[in-house]
């Protein structure tokens, strides 16, 4: 998939998580710059683009996330895969 | 009081209860609630907008949800995370009702599980259902 349509639809993904219509996300954006991105709510994000995409994750994958844009390489990698 | 563990859980596991709503469930969340509203106290006016008697308060039924997920699905190991709800038919007093969840997501890194649910009554007749989110603290 090609990398802006798939960080388009982890946007939408965020937004619904945060039921924030407008919000952008950029590839730095981190729990840092979202005030409610909270560990529950990250969970609901992992859990989220899982369903959405059909890829897992492991813990040491998501341990090792510093910002949206290494989710991104993350899934990028995995969808690659299948 | 079920005791699943995060290895025991699959997609498509289930559980299932009943339970009777009986009057003093109502006097009971009415206590706790204060929710006064007539629609739950009042059987004349609750006919005269269309019910059959007083309705059941919705999360009163939802409560079961919570005896789900705490005591049967997965039961011991449980922490409620998040629940989404619809209610669509009015539950009565003296209603049976049967609710049932399955697991329809795993989240294997943060160890945590969707479970899709329902609540029935005696006529099958769907009067809720509900995504519950919930995390398992096995370790």
């Amino acid at each position: 998939m090609d990398r802006d349509k798939l960080f388009d639809s982890v946007q939408e993904i965020f937004r619904d998580i945060f039921d924030e219509e407008n919000l952008i996300i950029q590839e730095k954006t981190n729990s840092d710059s979202i005030e409610e991105w909270d560990s529950l709510n990250h969970i609901n994000l992992v859990s989220a683009i899982e369903k959405e995409f059909k890829i897992k994750f492991a813990l040491g994958e998501l341990m090792a996330l510093r910002d949206v844009g290494s989710m991104i390489d993350l899934m990028i990698e995995k969808l690659n895969k299948i | 009081m079920k005791k699943y563990k995060f290895s025991d859980i699959k997609v498509g596991l289930s559980e299932s209860f009943e339970v009777r709503v009986v009057p003093s469930m109502m006097d009971r969340f009415l206590e706790i609630s204060n929710d006064v509203n007539s629609l739950h106290q009042d059987s004349h006016y609750a006919k005269e907008k269309g019910f059959s008697g007083r309705v059941v308060y919705g999360l009163l039924t939802s409560s079961f949800y919570s005896t789900l997920v705490g005591v049967y699905l997965p039961g011991k190991y449980c922490i409620l995370q998040g629940i989404s709800i619809q209610f669509t038919k009015p539950v009565y007093i003296h209603d049976f009702l049967k609710v049932y969840g399955e697991v329809s997501y795993i989240n294997e890194a943060y160890k945590c599980v969707d479970i899709k649910s329902t609540i029935t009554n005696l006529k099958g007749e769907k009067v809720s259902k509900a995504t519950i989110k919930v995390g398992i603290i096995d370790e």
